[in-house]
């Protein structure tokens, strides 16, 4: 690799570069005080950025209506994942319309990319990619979110809800 | 022998063969779902639908005899017309069940929809619904939805099992398949049922919901489970095998095999097996590497070879049985080799399709090469040298799969009375638990991690292959009798390792080579 120096008749000479340097500093200071709301930086933890509704963060897992799973482990989401971060664990379920549901979904949230495949590959609205983006975890934190996180954290207050309804597909007969 | 043209290429015949045979014979492509090779032909799903030039409409091809010089075509775009909206009406009351069906993947209707499919339905209608998660018997859930009622089930039920249990009930769109009022679908081939479905009407309670289909990679391999050695398919990825499927043989299997040979993966993953070597002391089992434990304990062998003796069961290769025989007979001159098979008196039982009461794979070949080395011993010999001490320790290669020996935990304990036992075996045993101290367990590879050959109860040699690895410390049967006489194993330089134009597979890499393969493939698919 090699550094490609310019020459050009600022930087020919160095208190000339430095005094250039300064000059842009010093205008950008004087505007960021003279007009605050334009300033582009954040105070972060205490003022926070406002990311768009789609916004691709954690994931969640959509409830029913009764609350439980949407889910129906067809593994697509763990097909399509290139980050190989979700491990799912398929049962029989009592229910024969519903028949097949998770006893066991984990996403390693440390592997995983935020590329949004597995919610387009879900057939079913099961898995989306939330708002949240702020995750940190002091030493010995689980990045291994399993059902519990994903579905029911405190933050989701009893679950989002799904908008596919199998009731309702199976009462228009698809 | 009439001659006939398939999409421009002669073909010579056999008499009375109809055109979807040629077309299978010719190894050319044509959608169908109820005709199998193995059945008789019912023309239910008007699918193989071909043109015969002189002939103003489209043919089913699986019931038409081919004639002298008939000219038949199933590319044209006519045959694919066809095709397509016969596969309409096929799916106007198949649920949108794929996610959860476990056929997903090898489903008849979604590779023929991707091929000739492809339409936008033009049905308004809502779909009939029908009873799911119907439970058929011990082996077989169905889902009523999902059968387009090709009826290769109730033809396998009537014309291969002969038991007769599955029939087709009410008429028109509201026809289902079913079974008679307190009937179970309870035979010895049941699961061949759940094969030969197109689609996922037939699961197997057995592989239901426990891997998509797509993860799983297949070898072809010959079934353990009892001397007719049926061809079989073995379905595995990295966390081991998860099913079994019969591959067609002529000679041995045709197109079927029995619901317990399906079993015998269940003695090939890791938590049916003995993982380690193991030495039984007062206080419990201490761990070593299998290996080592049996060249530790090779004096034990050579100190005095003539009071040493071998007991071998039907379930190793040829090739293993013919070294260790002549390690034991010509390095020792000992003939204290011993066979024990399961149940004796149920050698002979046949149930008139495949499964034979003799459940060693290899039984056969057993015996040739124990006449070929002039060995001919009796099992009480074996007892009452054991009694008078003219026999020390004893060399067991036990079974692969000992819920069929029905005698194991009686010859554990009649053999366990030798002053030192060595008990070489893949799977593991509850029983080894009550061993007497001072005995030695090491574990051996299963059929699916070495190759060799079997022969059958009718004298066919069959070669398999290896296909996975799973304990990968075990040893083969030679190996370890190598070990435990002393000598170091050979293993033999490939000459072409080194060589560019000779690349050795590197079987690690390839299987997650392989997982990507399809991750890659995902648009094409």
């Amino acid at each position: 690799m090699s550094v490609v120096q310019r020459k050009s008749k600022e930087n020919e000479w160095y208190l000339s570069g430095i005094f250039a340097g300064l000059w842009i500093t010093g205008k950008h200071l004087v505007k960021n005080l003279l007009n605050k709301k334009q300033m582009p930086t954040l105070n972060y933890p205490e003022e926070k950025y406002e990311y768009s509704p789609r916004f691709k963060g954690n994931h969640v897992l959509t409830v029913k209506k009764d609350g439980s799973l949407r889910c129906t482990a067809c593994m697509l989401c763990a097909t399509n994942c290139p980050a190989e971060c979700i491990t799912i664990v398929a049962s029989e379920h009592e229910d024969p319309t519903v028949e097949k549901f998770p006893i066991h979904y984990q996403i390693d949230i440390l592997r995983c990319v935020f590329c949004g495949f597995c919610e387009e590959a879900c057939p079913v609205d099961a898995v989306r990619m939330g708002p949240e983006w702020q995750t940190p975890g002091i030493n010995g934190a689980q990045f291994n979110y399993d059902i519990n996180h994903l579905a029911y954290r405190p933050q989701l207050k009893g679950g989002i809800q799904t908008v596919l309804d199998d009731e309702e597909r199976h009462k228009s007969g698809i | 022998m009439p001659k006939c043209t398939i999409n421009g290429q002669e073909v010579v015949v056999k008499d009375g063969a109809t055109i979807i045979e040629a077309i299978h014979h010719n190894n050319q492509k044509i959608a169908h779902y109820c005709w199998h090779p193995g059945l008789s032909v019912a023309g239910v799903c008007r699918l193989c639908m071909v043109e015969i030039e002189g002939n103003p409409r489209l043919q089913i091809a699986c019931n038409t005899v081919v004639s002298e010089g008939m000219k038949i075509n199933n590319t044209s775009e006519k045959v694919k017309d066809a095709a397509k909206w016969g596969l309409d009406f096929h799916l106007i009351n198949h649920p949108l069940d794929c996610p959860i069906c476990d056929q997903a993947g090898e489903c008849g209707l979604q590779d023929q929809y991707m091929e000739f499919g492809k339409y936008d339905p033009e049905m308004a209608e809502r779909k009939v619904k029908k009873k799911k998660v119907v439970d058929l018997g011990p082996t077989v859930v169905l889902d009523t939805e999902r059968c387009i009622l090709c009826s290769r089930c109730v033809r396998f039920t009537d014309e291969v099992s002969k038991t007769n249990e599955l029939g087709i009930f009410n008429r028109g769109d509201r026809s289902e398949i079913g079974t008679f009022d307190g009937k179970e679908l309870d035979n010895k081939y049941s699961l061949n049922t759940v094969d030969i479905c197109p689609v996922g009407a037939l699961t197997s309670k057995d592989f239901r919901f426990r891997q998509r289909v797509w993860y799983l990679k297949d070898a072809q391999s010959i079934c353990t489970g009892c001397s007719t050695g049926c061809n079989v398919k073995v379905y595995f990825n990295k966390e081991g095998l998860f099913r079994v499927k019969p591959v067609f043989n002529e000679k041995v299997n045709g197109y079927w095999m029995c619901d317990e040979g399906r079993d015998i993966y269940k003695f090939v993953n890791k938590n049916a097996r003995l993982l380690k070597g193991k030495k039984k002391k007062p206080t419990g089992f201490e761990e070593f590497f299998p290996g080592a434990l049996a060249k530790d304990i090779s004096s034990l062998v050579t100190a005095d070879p003539g009071k040493v003796a071998f007991v071998v069961t039907g379930q190793f290769t040829n090739e293993e049985y013919d070294q260790v025989f002549s390690l034991w007979t010509k390095k020792w001159g000992s003939k204290n080799i011993f066979h024990w098979l399961n149940s004796p008196e149920k050698q002979n039982e046949f149930d008139g399709l495949l499964l034979r009461g003799d459940r060693n794979p290899n039984t056969q070949g057993l015996l040739k090469r124990l006449k070929d080395f002039g060995i001919s011993t009796q099992w009480k010999d074996l007892i009452t040298k054991i009694n008078t001490h003219e026999i020390d320790t004893v060399v067991v290669a036990g079974p692969e799969n000992p819920i069929w020996f029905p005698d194991f935990k009686e010859k554990l304990a009649s053999l366990a009375k030798a002053k030192s036992l060595i008990w070489m075996q893949s799977s593991n045993h509850p029983e080894f638990e009550n061993v007497p101290a001072g005995t030695y367990l090491i574990p051996l590879k299963s059929f699916v991690e070495k190759e060799g050959t079997f022969t059958n109860y009718s004298g066919l040699d069959q070669k398999f292959s290896k296909v996975t690895t799973i304990v990968s410390e075990a040893l083969t049967l030679t190996e370890a009798c190598t070990l435990l006489a002393g000598e170091n194993l050979m293993i033999r330089p490939d000459p072409n390792v080194l060589i560019a134009a000779h690349p050795t597979a590197d079987r690690v890499t390839l299987e997650h080579r392989k997982k990507n393969e399809f991750v890659f493939r995902r648009g094409a698919l």
